[in-house]
């Protein structure tokens, strides 16, 4: 925060930029960076951008290598944050010791508030499947399976993570028509061998066909990427810090059934429970107005009305 | 040419198929998002891996469009059918913190302790002599009136160079210059508790409290911590400052009489003096615990004589402690 110069708004341009970025009672998207670390492999390069063609358009990429080590030293995150008005990063690193990384990091008021380190084991990117596609800023499900999103706090995180990177934005209005595609996160069963089991993270289209009854037939085809994780490091996040981000504000009913607190200019109910809306008209041009059309009316310009007329 | 393997695979790929869950689908549909907590089948897991985590996806999602067909919906002409899905039941962090009441200006404190409600001003003035309203200030603003007179009567005891409307002119730019300064004010005091309050975090406020203890706690011995051994990185204590009377006390010296009169009183009436330990002095006996220090500190004094280093450290602290 403090690398960071106050900015005092010279305009009113500025001044609604600024505000935009200060605390809101309703929030905006979050936005999330991908940025890449000094290394890093085929498979995370991959990775990477499929998960950001699946968060477009709210979504940052960073063209260039950044030296970052997020579990070291998170502070350029941070400063990458504050910068961006963004609070969810994806970093991606290969090393020796952890090959194809993926950092998942959350931000709350500039500052890291939990981490999630996965590797990639599998990857099939979205280009290597032949199947229709979701388009551009499509409103993704969301399903996860397996009892350990329940119940292990390994997995909540996690769990709570990717909700958080493409769902966590609740939307008032959807069209029913505009469900496109699915993702899909499964963490596998514990067992001996796997302490901490693999992470599977599946998207597919959504086709829904006519059932009979109300509610529609569902039909998947795998779209893609196609990753499955193992899990590494995990930093948790501060209590203190977590139950200021878990606070919610106190909103009118009335304005949540509005949409959800967003404030929209000149939209009333009135008394009697109708919407009244008031609109802007500019001024009206008169002067070219087609009035009545009259002999008497004419514009005669030979010949101006004259004295001789009142005899 | 034999296709039927190949539909089986088609069908087996595209399938409508749900499967039995033990615990039904739980499904937040604020999010868009359904969650199946019943374990994963480990021998279906390993044995054919897309197949199965495509039979769950399509449970869960099933489960979840079938949730949000049954809300009630609105025609749109763009879009079709349009819900309104229920507030999240899954909470996710916030990306900020919550919006803080805006700080009150020191004027509405002030006017808040006082019961003053406020007054909105209308940006027009009604105008007797023009008989019509006019804007309070800005352009053709009735604070510049005075200004633009062409004639102003000169009153008992102006100077005759004096140009009034340059002294109008002035006295309206200090009022000016003045609401700016305080509004500049209000603005830092508002931003320095707003940070204040938001980088305290719990951890600092409990080191400022262990702090604020300690420093308490050192300054309650019989020299008020002077002579105690400094720790190190510890917290110098601020604010703390001796007081002294005035010499020449501006109430009278009536107070400084009384003051030393009471001091006299208190001793001749023995309030400040110890209260003896009850059980210990009897006559004739000896008090153990005075005995035990006294023969401690004999002790202590020979060691210091007799020992080369080991009893340095306590010596010089008493040494100090003489100066």
């Amino acid at each position: 925060m403090s690398m960071l110069r106050t900015i005092k708004p010279k305009n009113a341009r500025v001044k609604r930029a600024l505000e935009k970025r200060e605390p809101q009672a309703v929030e905006n998207e979050k936005t999330a960076i991908f940025v890449r670390g000094q290394s890093t492999s085929e498979k995370v390069r991959k990775a990477m951008q499929d998960l950001y063609a699946l968060k477009r358009p709210h979504a940052i990429n960073f063209s260039r290598k950044n030296d970052i080590h997020p579990f070291e030293d998170a502070s350029s995150l941070e400063f990458f944050a504050s910068k961006n008005d963004s609070s969810l990063f994806v970093t991606g690193l290969h090393s020796k010791k952890r090959p194809h990384d993926l950092v998942f990091t959350r931000i709350f008021d500039g500052r890291i508030l939990d981490m999630v380190e996965m590797g990639i084991e599998e990857i099939r990117t979205i280009s290597e499947f032949e199947s229709p596609k979701s388009s551009l800023g499509a409103r993704p499900l969301m399903v996860f399976h397996s009892d350990l999103f329940d119940t292990h706090p390994t997995y909540q995180q996690i769990k709570s993570t990717l909700l958080d990177f493409y769902n966590g934005h609740p939307v008032s209005d959807i069209p029913l028509n505009a469900v496109e595609h699915v993702i899909s996160i499964t963490a596998g069963p514990i067992s001996d061998t796997a302490p901490l089991p693999r992470v599977h993270l599946r998207v597919y289209t959504v086709k829904l066909l006519a059932s009979g009854s109300h509610a529609p037939r569902t039909q998947l085809t795998e779209m893609g990427p196609s990753i499955d994780f193992s899990i590494r490091r995990i930093q948790t996040a501060d209590e203190e810090m977590m139950r200021q981000a878990l606070r919610r504000p106190k909103l009118a009913k009335s304005d949540v059934e509005k949409g959800l607190g967003k404030k929209r200019k000149n939209i009333e109910t009135d008394e009697m429970g109708d919407r009244v809306g008031r609109i802007h008209l500019g001024k009206q041009d008169l002067s070219k107005m087609q009035g009545r059309k009259m002999k008497g009316l004419k514009v005669r310009k030979e010949k101006p009305v004259s004295a001789g007329e009142e005899e | 040419m034999d296709v039927s393997q190949e539909l089986a695979d088609y069908a087996a790929k595209h399938t409508t198929q749900v499967l039995e869950r033990s615990q039904p689908v739980q499904v937040d549909m604020g999010l868009l998002a359904a969650f199946d907590n019943t374990p994963i089948d480990p021998s279906e897991y390993s044995s054919d891996l897309d197949a199965h985590l495509l039979q769950l996806t399509l449970t869960s999602t099933q489960a979840l469009i079938s949730a949000l067909f049954a809300l009630p919906t609105t025609p749109s002409a763009e879009h079709g059918p349009v819900i309104r899905p229920p507030v999240p039941s899954t909470i996710l962090p916030r990306e900020k913190p919550l919006p803080k009441p805006k700080e009150p200006t020191k004027w509405e404190r002030f006017a808040q302790a006082k019961g003053i409600s406020h007054k909105k001003r209308d940006k027009k003035e009604w105008d007797e002599e023009r008989q019509e309203w006019v804007a309070r200030w800005g352009r053709d603003g009735k604070n510049k009136q005075k200004e633009e007179e062409w004639a102003t009567p000169v009153k008992a005891g102006m100077e005759a160079d004096q140009d009034p409307a340059a002294t109008a002119r002035a006295e309206r730019k200090a009022r000016t210059a003045k609401n700016e300064k305080q509004h500049r004010s209000n603005l830092a005091q508002a931003a320095a508790s707003s940070s204040a309050s938001s980088r305290r975090t719990a951890q600092q406020a409990r080191a400022a409290d262990l702090e604020r203890s300690m420093l308490v706690s050192k300054s309650a011995t019989a020299s008020m911590g002077k002579f105690d051994k400094s720790i190190e990185g510890e917290p110098k204590s601020r604010g703390v400052k001796r007081k002294f009377d005035e010499n020449v006390p501006k109430a009278g010296w009536k107070g400084e009489k009384e003051g030393l009169l009471g001091v006299l009183k208190s001793v001749e009436s023995g309030l400040g003096r110890k209260e003896k330990r009850k059980g210990e002095t009897k006559e004739g006996e000896v008090v153990v615990r005075k005995a035990v220090r006294y023969h401690d500190r004999e002790e202590r004094l020979k060691a210091g004589r007799g020992g080369a280093g080991g009893g340095r450290g306590r010596g010089g602290a008493r040494g100090r402690g003489r100066k």
